[in-house]
């Protein structure tokens, strides 16, 4: 697991029920079973998601 | 839990002033600027923290603060808030004012502090929201448009349901296969592939650049990859400076070597000279030629050669330079193939065939109505035949391009496997001879070996010499000799022995020196290559093409997996969230409207629509103003009742519907009226007519007109607003 998905942001994003906390609780599921590249990709494609969801502050990480 | 008061201490125009709510509904009413949106913002930002310090802080004080208390299931709730300071004081208790839980520290807005998390946990363990976002979408009612079409609701309910007050989600899906399009033509979405965009004409422009690099280096022998080490120039400038300055340190102590072993040199024949003087026999000075041989064993392995090098490793090298060459040559054309057969088109078979269609269903209309039949049917015949004729003779012509690619690619694919062939029986003969066999070590030793040719070719010439792992028995048997000498003094033996170290030691030091100089010759000469011809005209462009490339690689796999996610997402959503939401939203739209509407349902893109008798299902855009107000209203509120699991926090109004006429308007208010039922409703509006309908209907009124809410506070009653307003 890397920072961004272990920050306590993401734990709360996580409990949401709306788009943004589904998406969140699917990044977390698929990177239980993901290998290191893969989780990369993941926080990538979740930090330029919630960017956009204008989700992400200084908080995150 | 319902929001029981607003303590403003030190917040905007407030000073020391306390506002109450009631269960159901509660009317914030005054004047603009009268300081209904300053209360309405004072909760977000009590419990979040804002950003917004200026526009609360009273001016020429030093302090902002206010403290919010929830009541509801036995429990009280107070958090205060220093704005200033961010110190937050969060504290739980019974209805026996014992205390359940208790937090004090510091939360900044976008804190990230243990203590901001634990805070965070805490709130939203008590009120079930811990966002600043979420909690805005939730329970926050803005103004609403004048009118508003099916699609312009399905967008708000589309940013609500994401999570946010501002962004919808099919926005940023949107915006991302925007995006993505914009950056190449290999998508799995089916728009416009045909086009070339970004990422294909940099790739264009790095294969043609490849091939400017690749001509280059066949003019120029020796010279490196330029997208490999044309970053370096400046470091090898560097590199150039720092070894000069080594070799001229290492030449003068070289200069001051040979000078001390001169000296040595001397002495020892004085001491030779001083004692009777050694009868040599038979094998005179083999000791030289052991040394050099054990010299050049040690200087060969400090180069990085192998120590016993056969003589077919030059041979061994050619072939692999060769096989390299061909590897390379064999690159170019796949990569050609490749691209033509991308290049080679489509057949349009959907335009033929709409095309067709619609010839079809002009021929049919011509038949219905009896216009020319022959004619058309004629025309149509033919002009169908003519494009299908066509469509055939392209997609021949594709099967045709794409077999004689293919035949290529077999070609090419043939010259690879027997390249790979004689790369394998390559690496076995390395292997056989204790060489390293791959392609990366081979190229190593090869310059290697053209650096130290003349060490080698030293160490071939001395094949009949003994072999490298006898020469210590070797040097044994001579030192005893020399020592067996009855005329060999101690001092003579001593300062030969000296000597002879001390020449190892200088032509180990001269090896390491031509070493230096090779290099630095090779340095200067990469060099000049970049300084040089047309070289640097490519090298630049090609770096910054080849970052390019990387970067947008790297960016459209990042917006694909993005791009798929939000989908999964909010197919996901739709299927575990929709059904709750629409059936909530259903029961109290049959409720507002007295059962006319018993049912509502949103799609899959969020646009409600309406059961009308039981059977038929109508678009919102088929309903009257204050229909589709009941509409919003109720799917708010069904919203806020599936997110926060039955803790009914306060839905806040602030104006939403001063667009509206007197008679919407007063249809509206008994939709909100009805919908404050089950929790709590806080109204804020400047209509002071509104004021007339909270006193007939018993609402809770909190007027704002200067003194207002001090005489409210004053006598502390539930209806001192009514009083008031009466």
């Amino acid at each position: 697991m890397t920072r961004l998905l272990d920050s306590a942001r993401i734990e709360t994003l996580s409990r949401e029920e709306s788009v943004r906390g589904v998406l969140v609780r699917m990044v977390l599921e698929q990177a239980e079973h993901a290998d290191n590249e893969e989780v990369l990709q993941l926080e990538n494609a979740l930090q330029l998601l919630l960017t956009r969801f204008k989700s992400l502050g200084d908080d995150v990480l | 839990m319902i929001l029981r008061s607003v303590e403003l201490e030190n917040f905007g125009r407030f000073r020391g002033q306390t506002v109450e709510f009631r269960r159901g509904m509660n009317l914030v009413i005054g004047p603009n600027e009268a300081g209904k949106s300053t209360i309405a913002e004072s909760i977000p930002a009590v419990l979040f923290g804002t950003d917004r310090l200026e526009k609360f802080k009273p001016w020429g004080r030093n302090s902002c603060s206010a403290v919010l208390f929830f009541e509801g299931q036995g429990r009280t709730i107070q958090i205060k808030r220093n704005l200033i300071t961010d110190e937050v004081e969060l504290v739980e208790q019974d209805d026996l004012y014992h205390v359940l839980s208790q937090f004090s520290g510091k939360v900044p807005l976008r804190g990230r502090s243990a203590s901001c998390r634990e805070y965070r946990a805490l709130l939203e363990s008590l009120l079930g929201v811990a966002d600043e976002n979420l909690f805005r979408a939730t329970y926050f009612f803005g103004h609403q448009p004048k009118e508003w079409s099916g699609d312009e609701l399905a967008q708000k309910l589309r940013t609500l349901v994401s999570g946010t007050a501002e962004t919808d989600y099919g926005e940023i899906l949107d915006g991302m296969l925007a995006e993505h399009f914009k950056l190449t033509r290999h998508n799995p979405w089916g728009r416009d592939k045909q086009r070339d965009r970004e990422y294909e004409e940099v790739c264009q422009q790095w294969a043609e650049l490849g091939e400017q690099d690749k001509q280059c280096e066949t003019e120029t022998t020796g010279s490196v990859p330029v997208f490999v080490e044309i970053d370096s120039s400046a470091n090898i400038k560097e590199q150039i400076e720092k070894l000069s300055q080594e070799l001229e340190t290492d030449r003068l102590e070289r200069e001051k070597g040979k000078r001390y072993i001169e000296r040595v040199r001397r002495q020892s024949v004085e001491v030779s000279e001083t004692v009777v003087p050694p009868v040599v026999e038979k094998k005179p000075v083999p000791l030289e030629i052991t040394t050099s041989k054990g010299t050049l064993s040690a200087q060969l392995a400090a180069v990085g050669l192998p120590q016993n090098p056969p003589r077919e490793l030059l041979e061994l090298l050619s072939e692999a330079a060769k096989t390299r060459q061909e590897f390379a040559e064999l690159q170019q054309p796949f990569a050609a193939l490749n691209n033509r057969e991308q290049k080679i088109p489509l057949v349009p078979w959907i335009t033929l065939f709409a095309i067709i269609a619609l010839l079809s269903v002009i021929s049919a209309v011509a038949w219905w109505q009896h216009w020319q039949v022959p004619m058309v049917l004629f025309g149509a015949g033919v002009c169908s035949s003519l494009l299908l004729g066509w469509g055939g003779w392209r997609h021949i012509e594709r099967k045709k391009a794409l077999a004689e690619c293919r035949k290529k690619r077999g070609h090419l694919e043939q010259k690879k496997i027997v390249a790979q062939k004689r790369q394998a029986d390559l690496s076995e003969r390395c292997e056989a001879l204790g060489l390293p066999s791959s392609a990366i070590d081979l190229v190593r030793v090869q310059k290697l070996v053209t650096a130290h040719r003349e060490l080698l070719e030293l160490w071939w010439s001395d094949g009949d010499l003994p072999a490298l792992e006898n020469d210590s028995r070797q040097n044994a048997p001579v030192s005893a000799e020399i020592t067996e000498k009855p005329c060999a003094s101690a001092d003579a033996e001593e300062a030969g022995y000296e000597l002879r170290q001390l020449e190892a030691r200088m032509v180990e030091f001269e090896v390491e020196l031509q070493q230096k100089e090779s290099r630095l010759q090779a340095l200067q000469s990469q060099f000049k290559e970049f300084s040089t011809d047309h070289r640097p005209q490519i090298a630049t462009p090609g770096t910054a093409l080849h970052h390019r490339k990387l970067a947008l690689e790297e960016r459209i796999t990042v917006l694909r997996k993005a791009v798929n996610l939000l989908a999964g997402a909010v197919d996901e959503f739709s299927r575990s969230h929709l059904v709750r939401l629409n059936d909530e939203a259903s029961k109290l739209l049959g409720k507002i409207t007295s059962g006319r509407y018993p049912a509502l349902k949103l799609d899959e893109n969020m646009a409600p629509s309406i059961q009308v008798d039981g059977r038929r299902w109508m678009p919102v855009e088929s309903f009257s103003r204050g229909t589709v107000d009941a509409i919003y209203l109720s799917l708010r509120v069904a919203l806020a009742k599936v997110r926060d699991d039955g803790r009914s926090l306060p839905l806040m109004l602030d104006d939403p519907f001063v667009h509206l006429d007197q008679k919407r308007l007063a249809t509206t208010l008994n939709l909100i009226d009805l919908a404050s039922a089950d929790g709590q409703l806080i109204l804020f509006s400047h209509n002071l007519e509104l004021g007339k309908r909270a006193a007939r209907e018993r609402w809770h009124v909190v007027p704002l007109d200067g003194d207002a809410v001090a005489a409210s506070n004053e006598e502390g009653g539930e209806h001192a607003g009514q009083l008031h307003l009466l």
